[in-house]
């Protein structure tokens, strides 16, 4: 016992020294900004893309002269800190907790994953610091009522959002087309089957399509619903069920290695010769790459994708996809965009408020008003809702398009109209539900 | 259902081909198992050493990624006997729970050291034979899921061959039926334990340049479910049962289907550990098990 | 010399001045919240590991103690919301039911070998998270996971200095309890039982009755730690089940040392102090390769754990002294 003492206290002072080393001057002259990314674990792809859109445009800002505080009366220039949430709930908390004291943070932006947002937010609530949440998805998150959310604010659509987009295509555009095209009667039903990722993101979507049908009055039936695990990658069980069904289109909720998979086996193996739908995280250049021909007039919803950009923001698209590459090599990703955009938004607000005094920026968030960047905002603002405080995304929806010089398939813009370069195409091997 | 006959042969087929990673990566486990009587809970990691190899050699030389298995089997071989030599062997008989400690160990280790490498992003090549899909009896076959099938048996022919025909696999099967009595007869059974390890780390790297070439994507922890089915079926079956292998693999792939067909695909592994428990509720050392170690 | 080192009363000195230290060590650090909350997560975990590994005394071992981790953690959240009551007392609600659950578990698992008792625990933990998502999806909020009362309000000055002195409490309560069950005659049997089956069998014990006893006792400590992690985080999702939590207990029981009640605590401690520590040193994959190292080399050199380190180092020290 006594050994074990002696190896007690060394460890005490080994964790003194450790907290001694990590304890930060407090310097006045910077703006402080925890950007909380999965840099390990298995999140650590989209960590990785939120972490170096963050720098990106920190550098953007530093290289400009910095942000200008009326209080100081100059411009102070940001300093970026990472927390590493390990992909977990309790790294979460750790790195959260570590980021408001050890190197009090002015304002936090990031936050990937449901599940490990959620078990953080108490800390943030409790210590009343600024959150411009960019990732986590869920309504579960943004509207909880356990826990004062008042500094936590949301920019990025949640699943309700994005499965209007393509159930409102699906019905004004696709149905009728469908019917045009092979004499059905206008009042026919259209045959939608949903194959969804088991998680709180894939249940979410799930039931937003479900919503969204009854609160519109969509001529939507639902003929087929699957549902499996996170990284799966044999579809082909459901996928038979699914045809079997006999649907007109294929709903999918899923991340990228799930979705080439599931094309390739729906479209290859099963004979599934129908539209699928695809949400925003798939819109990614290894998507192209990965599913090939097979990817050929899908639709994937977007906000953000490598090779397509709406008309109004195509200028500042290419030039944060260019930045990025040179600053990186690579394409930024969906959630890299909005943590970006999230970190001009926070410094928006810190310079409105003319202080670094938390209470101000939060104030100044919600009366924030400021032109959209690269994602196209509705109203062509970024904004904050009153009641949850999300900003309110134009989503569009892209078909894909065999594109001989890339051999590959490249998205087109055909929905809102708005926004919409061509028009959705039915293609010749095509096959219509029965029943 | 449409299709009624062709439609159960065609998700046959799927079940075959899917099969064939969990056959390699089960008969080198029961190999392994056979000859030291050690459960190696890191053979995933192996199995995506093995996709990871396939695809540096096919970035680099561009080759048929078929051909690649002349480059992953030797590897993985290697690194079996490694693995084998600076893990295994020092605790060998000081408990089975350490074995799968050590395990857990080597389960990170592997994954992380691939993730430093190889970044942990998902990986996919295209086989040049993606696009051709034959007609055989009226039921779609891709190309390529032939090609892995025939591998497969080509493979455990060989391994057949190995085990039943030459002095060295007389040896194998040898230590494996009697560890004691084969270290009488002069058998050099740590040895045999090298050339175990060996082989089923070989195994494990040809179903990772079979899961590569079928178009399958991967990533540094793509190792794990895979593994852990493939156990489950050595559990069902009986460990050290080449047989009990294939008769649980098949009961394995059938208790998935129909647990995705019936309750939804989120309870494809609940339903194949249900079995497995059930199963040993019912006979506590597997379908086919010896009913001793 | 030693035995100066191994009396009751040194040892109880040794006792108490770490629990004295336990109890300065945030206010050393003034109230840090950051220290603070990587303190009160490793007390969960040193419960957590503790209890694993007390299924050890046995010979047992699981790969899925996330189960009951787990388990306690949602019926503790759903019980203390819909209460009202404080999650202290709920939290022996979630830790029972985790008891329950481990009863189950426990009589399936007794009689089967190690591997196959490791599958099966792994297993279990899958089970039980896709019942908790699709059949339970009503009052677990399914993948959403639900809101979970905080263990002190935030109301309460120094909330979190409190919430980390009870949970330091129930700690060493939980040590202490398997303190006294391991000396009384549990204790014996459970070592005869680890040793050699057939002779304990033959002494009158009853291996199946004790391994189910240390079981359920390991599930409902297990509950209670991961009650306490919920109610310190404030919201419960399915990932609890995750792998992860599975294989932290072991990896901490295993470095510290396996079948001693100071090894989890140490071993928790010592990996903490790492991980958390290479993490400020901005290692990251590297973590885990670091940590899987340790674990390799600590199975193969040092089979009882950290614990032994000063011993083995003695030893080697006296052994250098007598043939120089």
């Amino acid at each position: 016992m006594r050994k074990e003492f002696i190896l007690l206290s060394l460890l005490c002072i080994g964790f003194a020294l450790f907290a001694g080393c990590t304890e930060q001057q407090a310097a006045t002259d910077e703006l402080k900004i925890g950007v909380m990314a999965s840099m390990t674990g298995p999140a650590s792809t989209t960590g990785k893309d939120i972490w170096q859109s963050a720098v990106l445009a920190a550098d953007e800002i530093n290289a400009d002269g910095g942000v200008y505080v009326a209080d100081l009366g100059k411009k102070i220039p940001i300093r970026l800190i990472q927390g590493d949430d390990e992909s977990t709930r309790e790294g979460g908390q750790k790195a959260v907790s570590r980021l408001i004291t050890q190197d009090n943070v002015d304002f936090l932006v990031g936050g990937f994953s449901s599940a490990v947002v959620s078990a953080h937010q108490s800390i943030v609530a409790e210590h009343k610091v600024p959150y411009i949440i960019s990732g986590a998805s869920s309504s579960a998150v943004s509207r909880r009522t356990d826990i004062d959310t008042s500094y936590m604010f949301f920019h990025r659509p949640n699943a309700e959002d994005s499965a209007e987009a393509i159930m409102l295509f699906i019905d004004r555009e696709m149905r009728p087309a469908l019917n045009e095209k092979y004499g059905f009667s206008a009042d026919r039903p259209l045959r939608l089957a949903i194959i969804y990722q088991d998680t709180s993101y894939g249940t979410g979507q799930r039931n937003a399509v479900h919503d969204h049908i009854k609160n519109y009055g969509l001529n939507i039936d639902v003929v087929a619903e699957e549902s499996f695990k996170m990284s799966e990658s044999d579809f082909r069980t459901s996928l038979t069920s699914i045809k079997a069904a006999n649907p007109d289109a294929v709903y999918t909720v899923t991340f990228l290695n799930e979705l080439v998979p599931l094309v390739q086996q729906g479209r290859r193996d099963v004979g599934l010769d129908t539209i699928f739908f695809a949400i925003e995280p798939n819109d990614d250049p290894d998507y192209y790459k990965g599913v090939g021909t097979y990817g050929e007039y899908g639709v994937l919803q977007s906000r953000f994708s490598p090779y397509a950009a709406p008309k109004e923001t195509e200028a500042a698209h290419a030039a944060f996809v260019q930045n990025f590459d040179k600053r990186w090599g690579g394409f930024p990703g969906m959630m890299g965009v909005a943590t970006y955009e999230a970190l001009y938004v926070g410094v928006q607000a810190v310079e409105n408020a003319g202080t670094l005094d938390k209470v101000a920026v939060r104030d100044a968030l919600n009366d924030l008003e400021i032109p959209q960047m690269i994602e196209v905002m509705e109203d062509g603002t970024i904004v904050f809702s009153d009641e949850f405080r999300e900003s309110k995304f134009d989503l569009y929806l892209a078909q894909l398009r065999w594109d001989q010089d890339a051999g590959e398939t490249r998205p087109v813009i055909i929905y809102p109209d708005s926004l919409k370069e061509t028009d959705f195409v039915l293609p010749d091997w095509y096959k219509p539900g029965q029943g | 259902m449409a299709g009624g006959i062709d439609v159960i042969l065609q998700v046959l087929i799927w079940g075959l081909y899917a099969g064939c990673i969990y056959i390699l990566l089960a008969i080198g486990l029961n190999l392994i198992f056979g000859v030291m009587k050690v459960v190696n809970f890191a053979h995933g990691e192996l199995l995506m050493l093995g996709a990871y190899i396939t695809f540096t050699f096919y970035a680099l030389s561009g080759f048929n990624p078929y051909v690649l298995l002349a480059a992953s089997v030797p590897t993985l071989i290697l690194a079996g006997v490694i693995i084998e030599r600076l893990c295994f062997r020092p605790i060998l008989g000081t408990g089975k729970l350490n074995e799968i400690f050590i395990s857990i160990g080597l389960i990170y280790i592997i994954q992380n050291a691939a993730a430093l490498i190889w970044t942990d992003e998902w990986r996919i090549i295209h086989s040049p034979y993606e696009k051709i899909t034959l007609s055989i009896f009226g039921v779609n076959m891709p190309l390529d899921y032939l090609i892995i099938i025939i591998t497969t048996i080509l493979i455990l022919i060989v391994l057949y061959l190995f085990l039943r025909k030459t002095r060295l696999g007389k040896a194998m099967r040898a230590t494996s039926q009697n560890r004691k009595g084969a270290m009488l007869m002069g058998i050099n059974v740590e040895r045999m334990d090298m050339l175990s390890f060996g082989i089923g780390a070989g195994l494990a790297g040809a179903a990772g340049t079979l899961w590569v070439v079928s178009g399958q994507v991967f990533n540094p922890y793509m190792g794990s479910i895979p593994a852990i089915k493939a156990f489950a079926i050595v559990i069902i079956g009986g460990l050290g049962s080449i047989p009990g292998a294939i008769i649980g693999g098949l009961i394995y792939g059938i208790a998935e289907n129909f647990a995705i067909f019936t309750l939804g695909g989120a309870w494809k592994d609940a339903v194949s550990f249900i079995i497995l428990i059930l199963v040993l509720i019912i006979r506590p050392t597997g379908i086919f098990g010896e009913s001793a170690e | 010399m030693k035995s100066l080192l191994d009396s009751p009363r040194n040892r109880m000195y040794a006792i108490i001045a770490c629990l004295l230290m336990a109890l300065v060590l945030p206010i050393l650090f003034g109230l840090n919240l950051y220290i603070l909350t990587v303190l009160i997560l490793m007390v969960i975990f040193i419960i957590y590991a503790s209890s694993w590994n007390f299924l050890t005394y046995t010979g047992q071992g699981s790969l899925g103690h996330a189960a009951f981790f787990g388990l306690g953690g949602y019926i503790s959240a759903m019980v203390a919301s819909a209460s009202g009551i404080s999650p202290y007392i709920t939290m022996l609600v979630g830790g029972g039911a985790a008891a329950l659950v481990g009863l189950f578990i426990g009589v399936i698992c007794v009689r089967l070998k190690e591997w196959f008792l490791a599958m099966v625990t792994f297993g279990f933990a899958i089970i039980i998270q896709t019942l908790m998502v699709s059949q339970f999806a009503g009052v677990t909020g399914g993948w959403d996971g639900i809101a979970a009362p905080r263990l002190i309000s935030s109301a309460v000055p120094n909330y979190l200095l409190v919430e980390y002195y009870s949970i330091v409490l129930i700690a060493a309560l939980v040590v202490l309890l398997f303190w006294l069950i391991l000396r009384s005659r549990i204790g014996l049997a459970f070592a005869a039982i680890r040793e050699n089956e057939t002779e304990a069998r033959a002494a009158g014990i009853d291996p199946v009755r004790y391994r189910l006893f240390a079981f359920v006792v390991s599930a409902y400590f297990s509950g209670v730690a991961g009650a306490l992690e919920i109610h310190h985080l404030g919201y419960i999702t399915p990932e609890i089940f995750s792998v992860d939590i599975s294989f932290w207990p072991i990896i901490y029981s295993i470095s510290g040392g396996l079948g001693t009640l100071a090894g989890p605590i140490v071993g928790t401690i010592v990996i903490t102090v790492l991980w958390d520590g290479l993490q400020t040193l901005g290692i990251t994959y590297a973590r885990f390769i670091i940590i899987g190292l340790l674990l390799v080399l600590i199975i193969i050199f040092l089979p009882k754990g950290l614990i032994s380190l000063p011993d083995r180092i003695r030893k080697y020290l006296e052994g250098r002294q007598k043939t120089s």
